[in-house]
């Protein structure tokens, strides 16, 4: 296996007397399908908001390819490669889904910022490369059809699909999915699988949080659980499934989650 | 949509081209104010349409391009037309400077600094600071624009230099809707969170927002200190500011929704003066039932100004 791709170590964050995420530590390896399950309140949304900048830890220390990036801000660590969707879906409602796809080639935009008021040929065809790339994604994603349509008039499962689509524009190495299913129905669950695998394919490293059990076993190689902000278990779906902790913590109490 | 803009906004620039040649004196007068107005409530429309920032002190900067042409002519002999560099210069300088420790405020805290700066910028010029503003009185007899040799200083002549300036204004709005930057500003109006985890920094887009919008605004000074050949300081106090803020609101964050703002918003009630105050009375009611019947304005701001070649659906598209 080659080196580590991110290596959070002691992470702590707290707000105010509680202690969101106790001294997690974790190694996501280049080209896996990582998970990170737990229950409802169990933390997890907040250790990705530590790794993408939205939150800063208090302590230990996030490590992307040997660079120590906790407090950095959200655009820096999106620069460095890493990207996420929300799970609460934060899409740019009124615009049309190509416009933002669009966003997500920001970064990688050569366009200056004198360029907005005077363009140059350069900055056109920039501008002109750019839409091309949106094009393939709304293709890869199956959304040609909806390129002009504002995405808050889009039925739910596609807007996660624009979601998606928005963060790969970025061209990452390490695409943060949090809770990618959730309310999708089956059919739309199964084309997020395949999703997630195509995604793998292109050589991205995925790290996802995720409710829905039967997902997490099918598509991610490695898992850490936590509950109260603590890791209880790692290791394989099958490893974990077994661990008795977990089944207390988390499979124990799905049918509380569920409703 | 986009075609429809395109269309309104040609045909706006063509009757405004030929306009001055049937207007009287004073409908001249009224004529160049609108195009002055218009490139400031533009400018505003930056920060306040595109980048969603609550600043009300863009008359502020309005005022700032005046007073450098009047102070730079009047005290120091500049030619008008040597005056416009700094009449730019100067605002896009304060308006990141000012800009840089507040944009991270939310809206209605960003409203409240804004209205101070602007207090205190008027307050600058009545208490006539380094003895060049003249007070409350302001500066007269500023000279008319020389090109060539050439006194502009008929009223025609004015009105074609504001034209030309609303040219300019208009050319950098269409420029930015096709640019990083001008999406950008839209990105971060609509959700900041999202924008600045698809790899944006929105703290610098909205300086930038702040410093062109201030530039834009100098330069409509500079043409409304020569229109008048004077400048005083009630010309832009804060009550001018949320003139500008309404004409955005009002007209909607689109180019023709702002023109029409200021139409709606200035040059109506020029027609209805002989109503006096009354006019405004009636003008007060019909902004509040515009605001609930419309609320995002006469004509809002339309998205999806994307290449055509990746609309492939029409019955899906907007």
């Amino acid at each position: 296996m080659a080196h580590s791709e991110l290596i959070l170590t002691n992470v702590t964050k707290r707000f105010g007397g509680l202690t969101a995420v106790d001294a997690l530590s974790m190694t996501v390896a280049p080209g896996q399908i990582y998970g990170v399950i737990g229950p409802n309140g169990a933390g997890k949304t907040t250790v990705f908001n530590c790794i993408t900048g939205i939150y800063k830890s208090e302590e230990g220390s996030v490590n992307w390819r040997g660079e120590e990036i906790r407090g950095l801000t959200p655009y820096q660590i999106v620069d460095r490669g890493i990207v996420r969707t929300f799970q609460t879906i934060r899409l740019f409602s009124q615009m049309s889904v190509a416009e933002n796809v669009m966003s997500g080639r920001h970064i990688k935009s050569s366009q200056r910022w004198w360029h907005g008021i005077c363009p140059t040929p350069g900055s056109r065809r920039d501008e002109k490369e750019h839409w091309t790339k949106v094009g393939e994604l709304l293709e890869f994603f199956n959304l040609e059809e909806f390129a002009a349509t504002p995405t808050a008039s889009l039925p739910y499962g596609h807007q996660r699909r624009v979601e998606m689509a928005r963060a790969l524009a970025v061209d990452p190495t390490l695409l943060i999915l949090d809770e990618p299913a959730a309310g999708l129905n089956d059919r739309e669950t199964a084309e997020l699988v395949e999703t997630i695998f195509s995604i793998r394919e292109k050589g991205i490293t995925v790290l996802l949080i995720e409710h829905d059990m039967e997902l997490v076993m099918k598509v991610t190689d490695y898992l850490t659980v936590i509950n109260f902000g603590k890791k209880i278990a790692e290791g394989t779906p099958e490893e974990v499934q077994k661990n008795p902790l977990v089944i207390e913590a988390y499979l124990g109490s799905e049918d509380d989650d569920d409703e | 949509m986009k075609n429809l803009t395109v269309t309104v906004v040609s045909i706006f620039l063509v009757v405004m081209a030929i306009l001055p040649h049937f207007l009287d004196a004073r409908w001249q007068t009224v004529a160049v104010t609108f195009l002055i107005f218009s490139v400031v409530a533009l400018s505003q429309d930056i920060v306040l349409g595109k980048a969603g920032m609550f600043n009300m002190g863009q008359a502020m900067f309005f005022g700032m391009g005046a007073y450098i042409t009047a102070i730079l002519n009047y005290h120091y002999d500049w030619p008008i037309l040597a005056t416009i560099p700094v009449a730019i210069i100067v605002p896009v300088l304060f308006g990141i400077l000012l800009a840089a420790p507040i944009v991270h405020l939310r809206g209605d805290y960003l409203l409240v600094v804004t209205i101070g700066f602007n207090i205190v910028f008027v307050q600058v010029l009545i208490n006539n600071l380094g003895g060049v503003t003249g007070g409350p009185n302001g500066i007269f007899g500023i000279d008319p624009m020389r090109l060539l040799g050439f006194e502009l200083s008929s009223q025609l002549a004015i009105y074609y230099f504001a034209f030309i300036v609303l040219l300019l204004t208009l050319g950098i709005m269409f420029n930015l809707e096709k640019s990083k930057v001008g999406r950008a500003l839209h990105y971060l109006r609509e959700d900041p969170l999202a924008a600045e985890s698809i790899g944006i920094n929105t703290r610098l887009y909205k300086i930038f927002a702040f410093g062109l919008g201030a530039g834009l605004a100098g330069l409509a000074g500079t043409v409304f200190a020569t229109q008048y050949s004077a400048v005083s300081p009630e010309a832009f106090e804060f009550i001018q500011s949320v003139l500008f803020f309404s004409i955005v609101l009002v007209g909607g964050s689109s180019i023709p929704g702002v023109i029409l703002g200021v139409f709606v918003m200035f040059v109506v009630p020029e027609i209805f003066r002989e109503f006096a105050t009354w006019r405004f009375f009636v003008f007060g009611f019909a902004m509040i039932i515009m605001m609930i019947l419309r609320p995002r304005g006469i004509w809002p701001a339309t998205f999806g100004k994307i290449p055509k070649f990746l609309i492939k659906d029409t019955k899906h598209g907007a």
